[in-house]
């Protein structure tokens, strides 16, 4: 397991275009989103949260394309299995980095936009974790639609994946409700955390079966 | 000793059969060449036999515990964004790491470690992808094709660690439509007739 | 011994010999369950006392969406049955059923559209009842287009498999999430356990259409069935003999 980890991390910290792309997404569409609207007119802070969150889905899902595609198209997927004999510490180690490595700078970043622009829903901190718990969430759930399409492209990724990030983003919608009524923000936080790690253990299971198939 | 039995195998892709029940064992120390025209189903039946492809009958079974496999298919399993010293620091343990390094130097790749490998010649991917059967040590050896692209040194150097290796009892399942010069037991699984 | 059984009665070349017989039956009932229940419904029924004839619509619409889900749910079952029997007429079933799931799903997503300009004033509503069906339509091109692209056709049975239990396990949540999040829709008007809010006059052709729609739907489900299985296990001795 630690020995994957390490390797996973390895390989992502070396593939720059991988982990800062998602990165480099995530901080152009904050920025550009002021500067094509007349802020004088709208009130920027009240819906500056949604852009975060559609920006959210969309680098979560870039940044996991081609996450085992690589290792698919050159083989090293087959070594895997005669090593391992099915690939579940190996999404659990590709998930755990990738979150680490992407998923948290992206929630970061988002937090930081979401401060910066006066977005009146809490704490920093309290914003960070909600994203960095969503990015867990949709990083799970864009792996899945990953592992089918392997090689097929992002059409068939969003196709297959994206009815099943709806409940997320609905999710994550009511959480910055809850803080902005200054409530129950505890409480949909520990649903989250328990949801996280429900789809944690539970998502490499299936993504193993999915990939074991594709070599099969 | 009997390391690995294959049982009626029998494998068909869309309803198609590739080929039909085939039954051979491997024993330690033995090699076996499988031979076939074009699509007749080498790699898949090596890729049946470790396991990773499910044969739509019969089985493989091994009679060993932990039997331990060093395989290379047609697919080099190595990254071109990394150096060939970080990828051979990916595959081994630091004693393993020895016999690679010794290996790279034989194949003339040692002043090449640092440069990517993705710059590197395809015939100096497919050694380096060679190192990860050649530094390991394991009970069986497979390879599909392992002859293809190589210069005629390193086909040799190959063709004699493997002899060694089998002298040694290490067993040995290769794909090659030429004739490699190993004391091999032949299975010839024909052309695809499908 | 189960799978045994299984395999024994779900083969593909029982359910050809079984369904020969069967589905005229349902196409006959099913399209003449159809026209009976159209004309009652949409020139002999009452007007609605508040929608005027606008509600008419009901009888495309309710019969649609209801088997929208219910497709959805028979694929899942047959989903399972693939995965842990290895049942090769369950992934022939569920690629059969998907484009007619997905079909009658934009069906149901048009005819409630066009309800929705006289009654809500849009054709569209971000609604909870009207997305999830939304979702549900995206779901059976996803299934469709991912059994589409791969040459090996038992990996993508299986593949398209995963899938579609996934999406089954994801239906409630997606409602449950949805509904959460807003709705605007009437509360369902008939319910088995309770009494039903609608006038009998327009329950029974009500009724009728949805029985009517779900045995043409039947018969359609098993003629593509059938030629699907046709072309994937044309090598087969059996099928020789058949044809």
């Amino acid at each position: 397991m630690l020995r994957l980890v390490k390797a996973e991390s390895f390989k992502l910290s070396k593939k720059l275009k991988s982990w800062l792309g998602p990165l480099l997404i995530m901080v152009l569409v904050l920025i550009a989103f002021p500067l094509s609207i007349d802020i004088s007119q709208f009130d920027l802070a009240k819906f500056y949260f949604s852009i975060i969150v559609v920006s959210l889905l969309m680098t979560s899902f870039v940044a996991t394309e081609g996450m085992f595609e690589e290792d698919f198209e050159d083989g090293s997927l087959e070594q895997e299995f005669l090593i391992e004999k099915d690939f579940y510490k190996l999404v659990l180690s590709k998930i755990f980095v990738y979150v680490c490595l992407i998923g948290i700078p992206i929630a970061f970043i988002g937090a930081l936009f979401s401060f910066a622009n006066g977005v009146a829903i809490g704490s920093f901190a309290s914003v960070f974790l909600l994203l960095s718990l969503s990015n867990l969430l949709l990083f799970n759930l864009f792996a899945f639609g990953n592992a089918l399409s392997i090689n097929k492209g992002a059409m068939l990724g969003v196709l297959s994946s994206l009815p099943l990030a709806l409940p997320i983003i609905i999710l994550l919608g009511t959480a910055v409700r809850s803080i902005q009524f200054g409530d129950g923000f505890v409480a949909i936080i520990t649903l989250m955390t328990g949801i996280g790690l429900l789809m944690s253990a539970i998502m490499p299971l299936i993504i193993s079966a999915a990939l074991k198939t594709h070599i099969d | 000793m009997k390391l690995l039995s294959a049982q009626n195998i029998t494998y068909s892709i869309n309803e198609n059969k590739l080929f039909h029940n085939l039954s051979f064992n491997i024993n330690s120390g033995e090699g076996l060449h499988i031979k076939g025209g074009n699509g007749s189903g080498k790699s898949t039946l090596l890729r049946i036999i470790l396991g990773i492809t499910s044969p739509s009958k019969g089985f493989v079974e091994t009679h060993a515990q932990d039997l331990n496999i060093s395989y290379l298919g047609h697919k080099n399993a190595i990254k071109n964004y990394l150096t060939p010293l970080e990828n051979l620091e990916l595959l081994f343990n630091d004693a393993e790491l020895k016999i690679a390094f010794e290996w790279l130097r034989k194949f003339g790749l040692f002043d090449l470690q640092d440069e990517l490998t993705a710059s590197l010649s395809y015939g100096q991917q497919k050694k380096l992808a060679l190192i990860r059967v050649l530094a390991r040590s394991s009970d069986l050896i497979i390879l599909d094709e392992p002859l293809v692209g190589l210069d005629q040194a390193t086909a040799d150097q190959l063709t004699s660690f493997l002899i060694e290796k089998l002298s040694e009892g290490v067993s040995l399942i290769l794909t090659s439509h030429i004739n490699p010069m190993i004391d091999c037991r032949v299975l010839d699984i024909g052309a695809n007739d499908a | 011994m189960i799978t045994a059984f299984i395999h024994q009665f779900s083969s593909a070349k029982s359910f050809v010999n079984i369904t020969e017989k069967l589905y005229p039956f349902f196409l006959i009932v099913g399209v003449s369950m159809l026209i009976l229940g159209w004309t009652w419904g949409l020139l002999f029924a009452p007007q609605d006392a508040v929608q005027g004839n606008s509600y008419r619509i009901i009888f495309l619409h309710v019969p649609s969406v209801i088997f929208a889900e219910l497709i959805y749910f028979f694929m899942a079952v047959c989903a399972l049955m693939h995965l842990v029997w290895r049942v090769k007429l369950a992934a022939y079933l569920i690629k059969s059923a998907a484009p007619i799931g997905a079909m009658i799903t934009f069906m149901g997503l048009l005819s409630g559209s066009i309800w929705g300009i006289p009654t809500w004033g849009t054709w569209w509503q971000w609604d909870a009842r009207i997305t999830s069906t939304l979702i549900l339509f995206i779901m059976y091109l996803g299934i469709l287009t991912l059994h589409g692209s791969f040459s090996n056709l038992e990996k993508a049975d299986r593949l398209m498999s995963i899938l579609v239990v996934i999406g089954v396990v994801n239906i409630p949540i997606i409602k449950k999430s949805v509904d959460w999040w807003s709705t605007l829709h009437q509360p369902a008007s008939i319910s088995v356990s309770g009494g039903s809010s609608i006038d009998p006059s327009m329950l029974y052709p009500l009724l009728i259409s949805v029985i009517g729609l779900g045995f043409t739907l039947i018969a359609l489900g098993i003629l593509s069935s059938r030629s699907y299985i046709f072309t994937r296990e044309k090598n087969k001795k059996w099928i020789l003999e058949h044809v």
